[in-house]
């Protein structure tokens, strides 16, 4: 009896620490596997002025809505949302944008069984979403198949326009090639040589230290490695991790990790006092929806990168974008909404440059498009379908404005100058 | 190497280890008396992190916001405990085990929503209290105040555990109901109220493993999952049932990764779990006596 428990309970273990291997939490089912939110038609039709399609263009969203990663995926709903309000009071083609939701629980096979079922079921027109990168390089490569535009508007992974991209995907999101060569940029001005790399064992935390560390080698051919420290996603203690570090004495940290991981990393750190002992770059440190919850609990001068601030720059564009969010879900935009904003801008554009409802002459009409954003002009480029956006670097700082602490020094680097060139993508994409 | 280094990691090590003991203390001390393996343990520590945070920021995240959040989570933890018990699990002890487990399984993803819809998804922090914020030098290293508190609340939560079940009525009975619950009923005990008892006592170690972590990491979905799998093990690898086996489980688990990220680096994710390995090996039924 005793013995036939046990072996089942080694069992539960074990399946429960695979689980856990996978990186994600299934933690939470929602009633309906697939809760579908729909876009509120529109009460009054819109004039037919153009006779090419009568019918509204559907757009599938796959993105996470349960577990840790929920707050982005809600945040770029709701700039979605938003920005669909603007652009169905004059239509697109006649008719308007409509969407359909579902969850993809942060997990590549639900990603990939969601997009499935949206391409042959629903029949969208363009499949966009989500937060995870592996999921989103999985989805990518059925819409290839399918030959149905995906247009990722969180993840990070530079494969997904780089090694990985093809005609099909596109990115409206900042990657980990361009956050890295920003962050190398920085650092190869500081007198650091010897550094240390730790960070969460997935596929953005791997890309996105790559990125910084071979661009930073690139510009500054005298620093060294000095060690590497990877630790699981979720992991809830980093006290011992950081401890391991400061004692191998590295002139500069560079941490390669995003969402609850972030907040863990700046906590710890300021909890033991390495930020004033040991200069910290993190892509995204700077990010509101990390330095929020933590209030004055976050170390200050840590450097970081970021594609968008609400309280940055100061243009009336912006100003105009954060109080419309701000009115319609009472809180500031994050990168998640202003990625999504700008997709759902860029799909309605292009749909109208091609003036029909046809996927090839979509694609067609998104290369080389440029489309007025929050924080300026920003365009698609032709060559790998990745945005050019600017990027924003600061340190932490308080500030008496706000209970949390926001990005102090910032300047504005152009999105061409931290990109990798068109021949460098092709020459990738041809490995 | 550095023997500061050693010692400083040690530490550290020690003071995650106390947040292991507490939480799989509360876990194997429900396995052990009601022979429940409670899967949703996890989320108990999860509720009472949030739970943690909701008080603290009641009280503008001050250092008082922080010790009532220390003393009322467990409380509310219990509470939720007891609702539970009363009104589902103490009408399936008769059931097989596979079906406690599905059981508990499944009330762990109903709590994992209800924190979804009460807290939503975002991630939460609780601000140490001032006298434990920051980190004090010992041998050259940074160690934060807060591991070192924790390292004085582990044992009194081992010495408290040993005082419930060794030196109170309620404890004796409640060892007595884990090998012959029949036994004790014939006695005139009720022993329906007993298991309550120990199974409100055992998750609220959860809420108080919860209140405790807060102001360390962030709090969010997802953060019951890596406690339940750590704690399961610790469980195993300690004896199940066995409270100072917990507490050796989780210094063996706790002080194998921090004095592994030292040497190994590299392996750091896999290394306790290679611990756990050969500690089964060597000893498949755990460390010290099964209460099974």
């Amino acid at each position: 009896m005793s013995r036939k428990i046990f072996v089942l309970f080694t069992l539960l273990a074990l399946t429960a620490a695979l689980l856990a291997c996978t990186g994600a939490p299934p933690t939470s089912a929602p009633p309906t596997s697939a809760p579908a939110t729909s876009a509120p038609q529109a009460t009054t039709a819109p004039p037919a002025t153009t006779a090419s399609a009568a019918r509204p263009i559907k757009v599938g969203i796959v993105d996470t809505y349960s577990g840790p990663p929920a707050a982005f995926g809600n945040d770029a709903l709701n700039g979605f949302k938003l920005a669909l309000s603007e652009i169905n009071k004059d239509g697109v083609l006649g008719s308007n944008i409509e969407f359909v939701t579902r969850d993809d629980k942060y997990q590549p096979d639900t990603a990939l069984s969601m997009a499935k079922e949206l391409i042959l079921e629903e029949k969208v027109d363009v499949l966009v979403g989500t937060v995870n990168s592996a999921a989103a390089l999985a989805i990518s490569s059925f819409a290839k198949e399918q030959k149905v535009p995906y247009i990722v508007w969180i993840a990070k992974s530079e494969a997904i326009t780089g090694a990985k991209g093809h005609r099909y995907v596109f990115s409206t999101s900042e990657n980990s090639a361009m956050a890295g060569k920003a962050g190398a940029e920085a650092l190869a001005q500081k007198p650091y040589t010897k550094y240390w790399i730790a960070g969460e064992d997935y596929e953005y935390g791997h890309a996105i230290a790559n990125a910084a560390w071979d661009n930073l080698k690139a510009l500054k051919p005298d620093v060294t490695k000095a060690g590497e420290t990877w630790w699981k996603t979720g992991e809830p203690d980093l006290t011992p991790y950081l401890t391991a570090i400061m004692a191998a004495k590295p002139d500069a940290i560079i941490f390669a990790t995003g969402g609850a991981g972030m907040t863990n990393v700046l906590k710890t750190a300021k909890a033991m006092g390495l930020s004033d002992q040991i200069p910290i770059w993190i892509h995204t440190a700077i990010d509101t929806s990390v330095l929020k919850p933590l209030g004055a609990n976050a170390p200050e001068g840590v450097m970081g990168t970021m594609d968008y601030l609400f309280y940055y720059p100061e243009t009336p564009e912006n100003k105009a974008f954060v109080k419309a969010y701000q009115d319609a879900y009472s809180a500031p935009p994050g990168f998640p909404a202003f990625h999504a904003y700008n997709t759902a801008h860029f799909i309605a554009e292009a749909f109208k440059k091609a003036g029909a409802l046809d996927k090839e002459k979509f694609i067609d009409a998104m290369e080389g498009l440029k489309i007025d954003s929050p924080t300026g002009e920003i365009e698609m480029r032709a060559c790998d379908h990745q945005v050019v956006e600017p990027l924003f670097m600061g340190v932490t700082k308080k500030n008496p404005q706000f209970e949390f602490m926001t990005a102090s020094d910032l300047v504005s680097v152009a999105g061409k100058d931290v990109m990798p060139s068109c021949e460098e993508v092709l020459k990738k994409r041809s490995q | 190497m550095d023997p500061s280094a050693v010692i400083s990691l040690l530490l550290v090590g020690l003071a995650r280890a106390m947040i292991l003991f507490i939480v799989s203390a509360g876990l194997t001390f429900v396995l052990g008396v009601l022979r429940v393996p409670n899967v949703a343990h996890g989320s108990l520590y999860m509720i009472g992190a949030f739970v943690a945070f909701t008080i603290a920021t009641a009280f503008g995240q001050s250092s008082a916001g922080f010790w009532f959040a220390l003393i009322l989570a467990p409380l509310v933890v219990a509470a939720v405990a007891l609702i539970i018990e009363r009104g589902l699990l103490s009408h399936l002890y008769q059931r097989e085990h596979l079906m406690l487990i599905l059981f508990t399984f499944g009330l762990m993803l109903i709590l994992n929503d209800l924190v979804k819809l009460i807290w939503g998804a975002e991630y939460r922090s609780v601000t140490p209290p001032e006298i434990l914020d920051g980190a004090v030098t010992l041998f050259g290293f940074n160690i934060p105040r807060y591991s070192l508190f924790l390292l004085f609340v582990g044992p009194l939560v081992a010495v408290g555990l040993w005082f419930l079940s060794n030196k109170t009525r309620l404890g004796k009975i409640a060892r007595a109901a884990s090998v012959d619950r029949e036994m004790v009923g014939v006695l005139g005990i009720n022993v329906s109220w007993v298991f309550a008892a120990a199974f409100v006592i055992g998750c609220a170690l959860a809420g108080l493993g919860g209140a405790l972590v807060a102001p360390t990491t962030s709090i969010s979905l997802g953060m019951d999952l890596t406690i339940i799998i750590e704690s399961f093990l610790i469980v195993i690898i300690g004896g199940l049932g066995n409270t100072w086996g917990a507490l050796i489980g989780s210094i063996l688990f706790g002080v194998s990764q921090s004095l592994g990220l030292l040497f190994f680096p590299q392996f750091a994710i896999a290394f306790p779990y290679a611990v756990v390995v050969i500690v089964l090996l060597l000893r498949p039924r755990g460390l010290l006596r099964s209460a099974w």
